[in-house]
Protein backbone atom coordinates (compact mmCIF):
# COMPACT_ATOMS: atom_id res chain seq x y z
CA UNK A 1 0.00 0.00 0.00
CA UNK A 2 1.56 3.22 -0.92
CA UNK A 3 2.02 6.18 1.70
CA UNK A 4 0.42 8.90 2.76
CA UNK A 5 -3.38 7.57 2.30
CA UNK A 6 -5.50 9.41 4.51
CA UNK A 7 -8.93 10.58 5.51
CA UNK A 8 -9.83 13.92 5.96
CA UNK A 9 -12.94 15.52 7.49
CA UNK A 10 -13.96 19.37 7.96
CA UNK A 11 -16.08 19.48 11.28
CA UNK A 12 -18.20 22.76 9.95
CA UNK A 13 -19.19 21.14 6.66
CA UNK A 14 -22.72 20.55 6.32
CA UNK A 15 -21.70 17.29 4.83
CA UNK A 16 -22.24 14.46 7.00
CA UNK A 17 -18.71 13.09 8.98
CA UNK A 18 -19.24 9.35 7.83
CA UNK A 19 -20.01 10.66 3.73
CA UNK A 20 -16.66 12.93 4.16
CA UNK A 21 -14.76 9.81 5.23
CA UNK A 22 -17.11 7.73 2.63
CA UNK A 23 -16.10 10.00 -0.56
CA UNK A 24 -12.35 10.12 0.72
CA UNK A 25 -11.78 6.58 0.27
CA UNK A 26 -13.65 6.20 -2.72
CA UNK A 27 -11.52 8.49 -4.28
CA UNK A 28 -8.70 6.67 -2.93
CA UNK A 29 -10.65 3.32 -4.71
CA UNK A 30 -11.36 4.67 -7.89
CA UNK A 31 -7.68 6.23 -8.25
CA UNK A 32 -6.78 2.67 -7.17
CA UNK A 33 -4.39 4.13 -4.61
CA UNK A 34 -6.18 1.51 -2.80
CA UNK A 35 -5.47 -1.77 -4.41
CA UNK A 36 -7.12 -5.29 -3.81
CA UNK A 37 -6.30 -7.37 -0.68
CA UNK A 38 -5.03 -3.95 0.97
CA UNK A 39 -6.24 -3.78 4.09
CA UNK A 40 -7.68 -0.28 6.04
CA UNK A 41 -7.44 0.45 9.60
CA UNK A 42 -9.98 -1.35 11.93
CA UNK A 43 -13.32 0.96 12.66
CA UNK A 44 -12.27 2.03 16.08
CA UNK A 45 -8.70 3.33 15.50
CA UNK A 46 -9.94 5.14 12.64
CA UNK A 47 -12.86 6.65 14.48
CA UNK A 48 -9.57 7.73 17.26
CA UNK A 49 -7.41 9.18 15.32
CA UNK A 50 -10.37 11.31 13.64
CA UNK A 51 -11.77 12.25 17.39
CA UNK A 52 -15.58 10.82 15.82
CA UNK A 53 -17.69 8.71 17.35
CA UNK A 54 -17.10 4.73 16.49
CA UNK A 55 -20.60 4.40 14.56
CA UNK A 56 -19.70 7.57 11.93
CA UNK A 57 -16.56 5.46 10.40
CA UNK A 58 -18.74 1.61 10.76
CA UNK A 59 -21.53 3.57 8.93
CA UNK A 60 -18.60 4.71 5.71
CA UNK A 61 -17.15 1.27 5.79
CA UNK A 62 -20.90 -0.42 5.78
CA UNK A 63 -21.49 2.41 2.74
CA UNK A 64 -18.73 1.42 0.95
CA UNK A 65 -18.95 -2.53 1.78
CA UNK A 66 -22.96 -1.92 -0.35
CA UNK A 67 -21.11 -0.43 -2.72
CA UNK A 68 -18.66 -3.27 -3.44
CA UNK A 69 -15.50 -1.54 -2.75
CA UNK A 70 -14.94 -2.96 0.90
CA UNK A 71 -14.97 -7.01 2.56
CA UNK A 72 -15.51 -6.14 6.62
CA UNK A 73 -14.74 -9.00 8.53
CA UNK A 74 -15.13 -9.33 12.45
CA UNK A 75 -12.64 -7.87 14.83
CA UNK A 76 -10.39 -8.15 11.81
CA UNK A 77 -10.98 -4.89 9.90
CA UNK A 78 -11.91 -4.18 6.29
CA UNK A 79 -10.27 -4.84 3.56
CA UNK A 80 -10.34 -3.84 -0.18
CA UNK A 81 -11.83 -6.45 -2.65
CA UNK A 82 -11.67 -7.13 -6.47
CA UNK A 83 -14.14 -5.83 -8.19
CA UNK A 84 -13.66 -8.17 -11.07
CA UNK A 85 -16.98 -8.12 -12.60
CA UNK A 86 -18.54 -4.69 -13.16
CA UNK A 87 -21.40 -4.02 -11.15
CA UNK A 88 -25.09 -3.89 -12.38
CA UNK A 89 -25.90 -0.10 -13.44
CA UNK A 90 -28.42 1.58 -10.97
CA UNK A 91 -30.08 4.06 -13.28
CA UNK A 92 -32.24 5.34 -10.35
CA UNK A 93 -28.69 6.34 -7.99
CA UNK A 94 -27.17 7.57 -11.62
CA UNK A 95 -30.03 9.79 -12.24
CA UNK A 96 -29.60 11.15 -8.48
CA UNK A 97 -26.32 12.02 -8.45
CA UNK A 98 -26.41 13.54 -12.06
CA UNK A 99 -29.46 15.70 -10.38
CA UNK A 100 -27.28 16.45 -8.07
CA UNK A 101 -24.00 17.13 -10.15
CA UNK A 102 -26.72 19.39 -12.16
CA UNK A 103 -27.62 21.72 -8.82
CA UNK A 104 -23.83 21.60 -8.41
CA UNK A 105 -23.53 23.34 -12.19
CA UNK A 106 -25.94 25.94 -11.58
CA UNK A 107 -24.20 27.23 -8.23
CA UNK A 108 -20.91 27.11 -10.50
CA UNK A 109 -22.25 29.00 -12.74
CA UNK A 110 -24.19 31.56 -10.84
CA UNK A 111 -20.70 31.94 -8.99
CA UNK A 112 -19.18 32.99 -12.34
CA UNK A 113 -17.95 30.19 -13.86
CA UNK A 114 -18.55 29.97 -17.70
CA UNK A 115 -19.90 26.60 -19.30
CA UNK A 116 -16.91 25.48 -20.57
CA UNK A 117 -14.91 26.73 -17.45
CA UNK A 118 -17.14 24.14 -15.86
CA UNK A 119 -16.69 21.15 -17.95
CA UNK A 120 -13.11 21.02 -18.18
CA UNK A 121 -13.42 21.08 -14.72
CA UNK A 122 -15.48 17.85 -14.37
CA UNK A 123 -13.09 16.67 -17.16
CA UNK A 124 -10.12 17.00 -15.19
CA UNK A 125 -11.87 15.83 -11.88
CA UNK A 126 -13.50 12.23 -13.70
CA UNK A 127 -9.48 11.75 -14.39
CA UNK A 128 -8.90 11.69 -11.13
CA UNK A 129 -7.71 15.00 -10.42
CA UNK A 130 -8.27 17.13 -6.97
CA UNK A 131 -10.56 20.12 -7.64
CA UNK B 1 23.78 23.30 59.17
CA UNK B 2 21.94 20.17 59.88
CA UNK B 3 21.52 17.14 57.60
CA UNK B 4 17.83 17.82 57.51
CA UNK B 5 18.78 21.28 56.32
CA UNK B 6 20.94 19.82 53.68
CA UNK B 7 18.43 17.78 52.65
CA UNK B 8 15.32 20.16 52.34
CA UNK B 9 18.16 22.55 49.84
CA UNK B 10 18.46 19.70 47.83
CA UNK B 11 14.93 18.73 47.29
CA UNK B 12 14.36 22.35 46.48
CA UNK B 13 16.99 22.51 43.90
CA UNK B 14 15.86 19.56 42.58
CA UNK B 15 12.34 20.94 42.32
CA UNK B 16 13.56 24.01 41.04
CA UNK B 17 15.43 22.55 38.00
CA UNK B 18 12.40 20.59 36.91
CA UNK B 19 10.50 23.40 36.82
CA UNK B 20 12.52 25.07 35.00
CA UNK B 21 12.99 22.51 32.44
CA UNK B 22 9.33 21.83 32.13
CA UNK B 23 9.43 24.31 29.33
CA UNK B 24 10.80 21.82 26.85
CA UNK B 25 8.76 18.75 27.98
CA UNK B 26 5.69 19.46 25.81
CA UNK B 27 5.79 19.25 21.60
CA UNK B 28 7.96 22.03 20.08
CA UNK B 29 4.62 24.21 19.33
CA UNK B 30 3.24 23.65 22.63
CA UNK B 31 4.41 26.15 25.05
CA UNK B 32 3.23 26.44 28.19
CA UNK B 33 0.36 23.37 27.74
CA UNK B 34 -1.00 25.93 24.79
CA UNK B 35 -0.66 25.29 21.34
CA UNK B 36 1.39 28.44 19.83
CA UNK B 37 2.72 29.44 16.30
CA UNK B 38 6.32 28.63 15.29
CA UNK B 39 6.94 32.95 15.61
CA UNK B 40 5.98 32.95 18.93
CA UNK B 41 7.79 30.18 20.15
CA UNK B 42 10.91 31.34 18.22
CA UNK B 43 10.12 35.19 19.59
CA UNK B 44 8.00 36.48 22.58
CA UNK B 45 7.62 33.14 23.71
CA UNK B 46 11.31 33.31 24.62
CA UNK B 47 11.00 36.12 26.86
CA UNK B 48 7.85 34.67 28.23
CA UNK B 49 10.25 31.29 29.66
CA UNK B 50 13.36 33.56 31.09
CA UNK B 51 10.38 35.41 33.07
CA UNK B 52 8.77 32.23 34.09
CA UNK B 53 12.11 30.50 35.06
CA UNK B 54 13.06 34.34 36.83
CA UNK B 55 10.20 33.19 39.12
CA UNK B 56 10.92 30.17 39.71
CA UNK B 57 14.45 30.06 40.74
CA UNK B 58 13.59 33.39 42.59
CA UNK B 59 10.94 31.08 44.91
CA UNK B 60 13.71 28.79 44.93
CA UNK B 61 16.64 31.29 46.08
CA UNK B 62 14.32 32.70 49.05
CA UNK B 63 13.12 28.88 50.19
CA UNK B 64 16.91 28.10 49.91
CA UNK B 65 17.59 31.22 52.02
CA UNK B 66 14.75 30.25 54.78
CA UNK B 67 17.11 26.98 54.69
CA UNK B 68 20.54 28.79 55.44
CA UNK B 69 18.65 31.21 57.66
CA UNK B 70 16.99 29.54 60.33
CA UNK B 71 18.60 28.38 63.53
CA UNK B 72 19.72 24.82 63.95
CA UNK B 73 16.84 24.76 66.76
CA UNK B 74 14.35 24.82 64.42
CA UNK B 75 15.47 21.45 62.77
CA UNK B 76 14.59 19.81 66.31
CA UNK B 77 13.25 16.31 65.76
CA UNK B 78 9.28 17.42 67.18
CA UNK B 79 9.23 20.42 64.52
CA UNK B 80 11.65 19.31 61.29
CA UNK B 81 8.69 18.17 59.18
CA UNK B 82 6.90 20.64 60.08
CA UNK B 83 9.49 23.28 58.62
CA UNK B 84 10.82 21.12 55.62
CA UNK B 85 7.19 20.87 54.70
CA UNK B 86 6.09 24.00 54.62
CA UNK B 87 9.09 25.44 53.08
CA UNK B 88 9.12 22.66 50.31
CA UNK B 89 4.70 23.42 50.02
CA UNK B 90 5.59 27.32 49.47
CA UNK B 91 8.69 26.67 47.18
CA UNK B 92 6.08 24.34 44.68
CA UNK B 93 3.51 27.09 45.25
CA UNK B 94 5.49 29.99 43.74
CA UNK B 95 6.42 27.30 40.53
CA UNK B 96 2.89 26.34 40.06
CA UNK B 97 1.88 30.11 39.98
CA UNK B 98 4.57 30.99 37.96
CA UNK B 99 3.56 28.14 35.76
CA UNK B 100 0.17 29.85 35.73
CA UNK B 101 0.42 32.94 35.30
CA UNK B 102 2.94 31.95 32.02
CA UNK B 103 0.07 29.57 30.79
CA UNK B 104 -2.56 32.47 30.59
CA UNK B 105 -0.06 34.92 29.12
CA UNK B 106 0.81 32.27 26.36
CA UNK B 107 -3.01 31.30 25.76
CA UNK B 108 -3.13 35.30 24.16
CA UNK B 109 -1.15 33.75 21.36
CA UNK B 110 -2.92 30.42 20.99
CA UNK B 111 -3.98 29.20 17.65
CA UNK B 112 -7.14 28.25 16.52
CA UNK B 113 -8.07 24.37 16.66
CA UNK B 114 -8.26 23.09 13.47
CA UNK B 115 -11.82 22.36 12.28
CA UNK B 116 -10.11 19.72 10.00
CA UNK B 117 -8.86 16.55 10.99
CA UNK B 118 -6.91 14.18 9.02
CA UNK B 119 -5.89 10.35 9.49
CA UNK B 120 -3.64 8.05 8.00
CA UNK B 121 -5.44 4.84 6.09
CA UNK B 122 -2.46 2.75 6.99
CA UNK B 123 -3.22 -0.02 9.66
CA UNK B 124 -0.66 0.46 12.43
CA UNK B 125 1.05 -1.87 14.90
CA UNK B 126 -0.99 -2.06 17.82
CA UNK B 127 0.23 -5.26 19.33
CA UNK B 128 2.66 -5.37 22.78
CA UNK B 129 6.36 -5.04 22.06
CA UNK B 130 7.55 -8.76 22.26
CA UNK B 131 4.01 -10.27 21.58
CA UNK B 132 1.94 -11.98 24.03
CA UNK B 133 5.12 -14.38 25.14
CA UNK B 134 7.11 -11.86 26.18
CA UNK B 135 4.42 -10.12 28.06
CA UNK B 136 3.37 -13.23 29.38
CA UNK B 137 6.95 -13.46 31.12
CA UNK B 138 5.91 -12.39 34.76
CA UNK B 139 3.58 -14.55 35.02
CA UNK B 140 5.88 -17.56 34.45
CA UNK B 141 8.18 -15.83 36.96
CA UNK B 142 5.59 -15.63 39.31
CA UNK B 143 4.32 -19.45 38.93
CA UNK B 144 7.33 -20.61 38.65
CA UNK B 145 8.12 -18.87 42.41
CA UNK B 146 5.29 -20.64 43.18
CA UNK B 147 5.79 -23.70 42.62
CA UNK B 148 9.52 -23.20 44.49
CA UNK B 149 7.62 -22.32 47.55
CA UNK B 150 5.45 -24.80 47.00
CA UNK B 151 8.30 -27.58 47.10
CA UNK B 152 9.78 -25.78 50.39
CA UNK B 153 5.93 -25.65 51.95
CA UNK B 154 7.98 -27.58 55.01
CA UNK B 155 10.38 -24.98 55.94
CA UNK B 156 7.67 -22.23 56.56
CA UNK B 157 7.05 -21.26 60.11
CA UNK B 158 3.37 -21.38 61.06
CA UNK B 159 1.71 -18.39 58.57
CA UNK B 160 1.94 -14.99 60.16
CA UNK B 161 -0.18 -13.82 57.52
CA UNK B 162 -3.71 -14.36 55.62
CA UNK B 163 -2.01 -16.22 52.44
CA UNK B 164 1.70 -16.64 53.79
CA UNK B 165 4.30 -16.12 51.35
CA UNK B 166 1.59 -16.68 48.75
CA UNK B 167 0.14 -13.00 49.26
CA UNK B 168 3.18 -11.50 47.24
CA UNK B 169 2.80 -13.28 44.46
CA UNK B 170 -0.78 -13.23 44.95
CA UNK B 171 -0.30 -9.34 45.15
CA UNK B 172 2.14 -9.48 41.98
CA UNK B 173 -0.05 -11.55 39.86
CA UNK B 174 -3.15 -8.48 40.17
CA UNK B 175 0.14 -5.86 39.64
CA UNK B 176 0.89 -7.61 36.69
CA UNK B 177 -2.55 -7.95 34.93
CA UNK B 178 -2.93 -4.22 35.57
CA UNK B 179 0.29 -3.11 34.00
CA UNK B 180 0.12 -5.22 31.02
CA UNK B 181 -4.04 -3.73 31.05
CA UNK B 182 -2.15 -0.24 30.79
CA UNK B 183 0.10 -1.22 28.17
CA UNK B 184 -2.20 -3.00 26.28
CA UNK B 185 -4.65 0.47 25.90
CA UNK B 186 -2.04 2.67 25.76
CA UNK B 187 -1.30 0.49 22.82
CA UNK B 188 -4.77 0.46 21.24
CA UNK B 189 -6.93 3.52 22.41
CA UNK B 190 -4.06 6.32 22.17
CA UNK B 191 -4.75 8.96 18.89
CA UNK B 192 -1.79 8.70 16.06
CA UNK B 193 -1.64 12.46 15.42
CA UNK B 194 0.99 12.51 12.60
CA UNK B 195 -0.28 11.06 9.52
CA UNK B 196 2.77 10.30 7.66
CA UNK B 197 6.56 10.98 7.12
CA UNK B 198 9.22 10.94 9.94
CA UNK B 199 6.72 12.66 12.17
CA UNK B 200 4.54 9.45 12.33
CA UNK B 201 7.39 6.99 12.39
CA UNK B 202 8.86 9.10 15.56
CA UNK B 203 5.46 9.22 17.17
CA UNK B 204 4.92 5.14 16.99
CA UNK B 205 8.49 4.80 18.15
CA UNK B 206 7.87 6.76 21.01
CA UNK B 207 4.58 5.17 21.95
CA UNK B 208 5.85 1.57 21.38
CA UNK B 209 8.56 2.14 24.07
CA UNK B 210 6.63 3.72 26.81
CA UNK B 211 4.38 0.52 26.00
CA UNK B 212 7.66 -1.48 26.31
CA UNK B 213 8.30 0.57 29.94
CA UNK B 214 5.29 -0.78 31.30
CA UNK B 215 5.74 -4.54 30.34
CA UNK B 216 9.67 -3.97 31.67
CA UNK B 217 7.33 -2.67 34.73
CA UNK B 218 5.70 -5.74 34.98
CA UNK B 219 8.52 -7.70 34.97
CA UNK B 220 10.28 -5.66 37.68
CA UNK B 221 7.19 -6.52 40.16
CA UNK B 222 7.40 -10.03 39.25
CA UNK B 223 11.01 -9.83 39.97
CA UNK B 224 10.45 -8.20 43.70
CA UNK B 225 7.39 -9.90 44.93
CA UNK B 226 9.06 -13.06 43.89
CA UNK B 227 12.09 -12.45 46.13
CA UNK B 228 10.01 -11.45 48.96
CA UNK B 229 7.99 -14.71 48.76
CA UNK B 230 11.39 -16.98 48.49
CA UNK B 231 13.11 -14.40 51.39
CA UNK B 232 10.89 -16.39 54.14
CA UNK B 233 12.42 -19.89 52.94
CA UNK B 234 15.70 -20.36 55.04
CA UNK B 235 17.28 -21.81 52.35
CA UNK B 236 16.80 -18.70 50.56
CA UNK B 237 17.94 -16.14 53.07
CA UNK B 238 19.74 -12.72 52.19
CA UNK B 239 18.25 -13.33 48.87
CA UNK B 240 16.83 -9.75 48.63
CA UNK B 241 20.52 -8.12 48.76
CA UNK B 242 20.98 -9.86 45.10
CA UNK B 243 18.24 -8.50 43.94
CA UNK B 244 19.92 -5.58 42.32
CA UNK B 245 21.42 -8.19 40.12
CA UNK B 246 18.19 -8.65 38.01
CA UNK B 247 16.44 -5.10 38.10
CA UNK B 248 19.97 -3.14 37.79
CA UNK B 249 19.29 -4.18 33.58
CA UNK B 250 15.40 -2.74 33.59
CA UNK B 251 16.39 0.29 36.18
CA UNK B 252 19.75 0.90 33.27
CA UNK B 253 16.63 1.00 30.56
CA UNK B 254 14.66 2.84 31.70
CA UNK B 255 17.13 5.63 32.76
CA UNK B 256 18.05 5.12 29.37
CA UNK B 257 14.67 6.09 28.33
CA UNK B 258 14.32 8.81 30.52
CA UNK B 259 17.45 10.18 28.58
CA UNK B 260 16.23 9.81 25.23
CA UNK B 261 13.22 10.93 25.99
CA UNK B 262 14.64 14.16 27.28
CA UNK B 263 16.42 14.31 23.71
CA UNK B 264 13.47 13.47 21.51
CA UNK B 265 10.93 15.52 23.24
CA UNK B 266 7.22 14.70 23.75
CA UNK B 267 6.18 12.66 20.77
CA UNK B 268 9.89 12.16 19.57
CA UNK B 269 8.71 15.58 17.48
CA UNK B 270 12.03 17.41 18.63
CA UNK B 271 14.34 15.65 15.81
CA UNK B 272 11.63 16.71 13.55
CA UNK B 273 11.90 19.89 11.15
CA UNK B 274 8.92 22.13 11.89
CA UNK B 275 8.10 21.86 7.59
CA UNK B 276 8.31 18.03 8.68
CA UNK B 277 5.45 18.40 11.30
CA UNK B 278 2.27 18.99 8.81
CA UNK B 279 0.20 19.15 12.13
CA UNK B 280 0.35 22.03 14.68
CA UNK B 281 0.63 20.71 18.38
CA UNK B 282 -1.52 17.61 19.61
CA UNK B 283 -4.29 17.89 17.65
CA UNK B 284 -6.15 18.07 21.41
CA UNK B 285 -8.34 21.31 21.73
CA UNK B 286 -6.38 23.84 24.15
CA UNK B 287 -9.87 24.19 26.21
CA UNK B 288 -10.01 20.56 26.98
CA UNK B 289 -6.76 20.88 28.78
CA UNK B 290 -7.54 22.25 32.87
CA UNK B 291 -5.43 22.85 35.94
CA UNK B 292 -2.54 24.75 33.43
CA UNK B 293 -2.11 21.87 31.07
CA UNK B 294 -2.13 19.16 33.59
CA UNK B 295 -5.36 17.42 33.17
CA UNK B 296 -7.54 16.43 29.94
CA UNK B 297 -11.01 16.15 29.97
CA UNK B 298 -13.06 15.79 26.60
CA UNK B 299 -15.97 13.76 26.71
CA UNK B 300 -16.29 14.37 22.83
CA UNK B 301 -12.72 12.75 22.43
CA UNK B 302 -12.56 8.52 21.88
CA UNK B 303 -9.32 8.91 22.72
CA UNK B 304 -8.61 7.14 26.64
CA UNK B 305 -5.27 8.11 26.36
CA UNK B 306 -3.29 11.69 24.99
CA UNK B 307 0.20 13.32 25.34
CA UNK B 308 0.98 14.54 27.92
CA UNK B 309 1.49 18.94 27.87
CA UNK B 310 3.30 18.69 31.06
CA UNK B 311 5.83 15.66 31.12
CA UNK B 312 6.75 13.31 28.74
CA UNK B 313 4.69 10.47 28.05
CA UNK B 314 0.66 10.12 27.75
CA UNK B 315 -2.08 11.03 30.32
CA UNK B 316 -5.62 9.67 30.62
CA UNK B 317 -8.44 11.63 28.94
CA UNK B 318 -10.63 12.18 32.21
CA UNK B 319 -13.68 12.58 30.49
CA UNK B 320 -14.03 9.44 28.67
CA UNK B 321 -15.62 6.54 30.40
CA UNK B 322 -12.60 3.79 29.87
CA UNK B 323 -10.43 6.18 31.77
CA UNK B 324 -12.17 5.91 34.78
CA UNK B 325 -12.10 1.97 34.65
CA UNK B 326 -8.67 2.25 33.91
CA UNK B 327 -8.32 4.45 37.08
CA UNK B 328 -10.74 2.67 38.79
CA UNK B 329 -8.54 -1.02 38.29
CA UNK B 330 -5.12 1.16 39.64
CA UNK B 331 -7.28 0.90 42.77
CA UNK B 332 -7.12 -2.74 42.97
CA UNK B 333 -3.54 -3.32 43.91
CA UNK B 334 -4.13 -0.65 46.99
CA UNK B 335 -7.15 -3.59 48.24
CA UNK B 336 -5.87 -6.32 47.24
CA UNK B 337 -2.54 -5.37 49.48
CA UNK B 338 -5.49 -5.50 52.41
CA UNK B 339 -6.41 -8.66 51.47
CA UNK B 340 -2.93 -10.60 50.80
CA UNK B 341 -0.72 -9.19 53.79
Amino acid sequence: MAGALRVAINLNSPIPAYRQIASDLRRHLVEERLKPGDRLPPIRQLALDLGVHFNTVALAYRLLADEGWLELKRRRGAAVMARNAPRAVDHRHIDHLLQQLGHIAAELRSAGMTARQISSALRRIAQGARP
Amino acid sequence: MTSFAWAMMLIVTVHALVFHAMPRFSRPDILFAVTVPDAFVRGAGRALVSRYRLIVWSGAAAALAIGLLLPASWFSADRVGFVMMSVMAGNMLVAASAWLWAHRRARAHAVPHADTRVASLVPRDTSLPGGALFAGGPFVILVATTMVVWMHWDQFPPRPRPLGPFGPLAMGAVYVMMMLTLAMSLARRTRQISTDGLAAAAEQRFLRVNVFVLVLAGYGTAIMLSTAALEAIPSFAGMSSKIWLAMLPIMLFNFGVAVWMLRVGQGGQRTIAPAGREIRGDATPDRAWKAGGLFYFNPKDPAIWVEKRVGFGYTLNMGNVGAWVLISMMLVPVFAARLFF
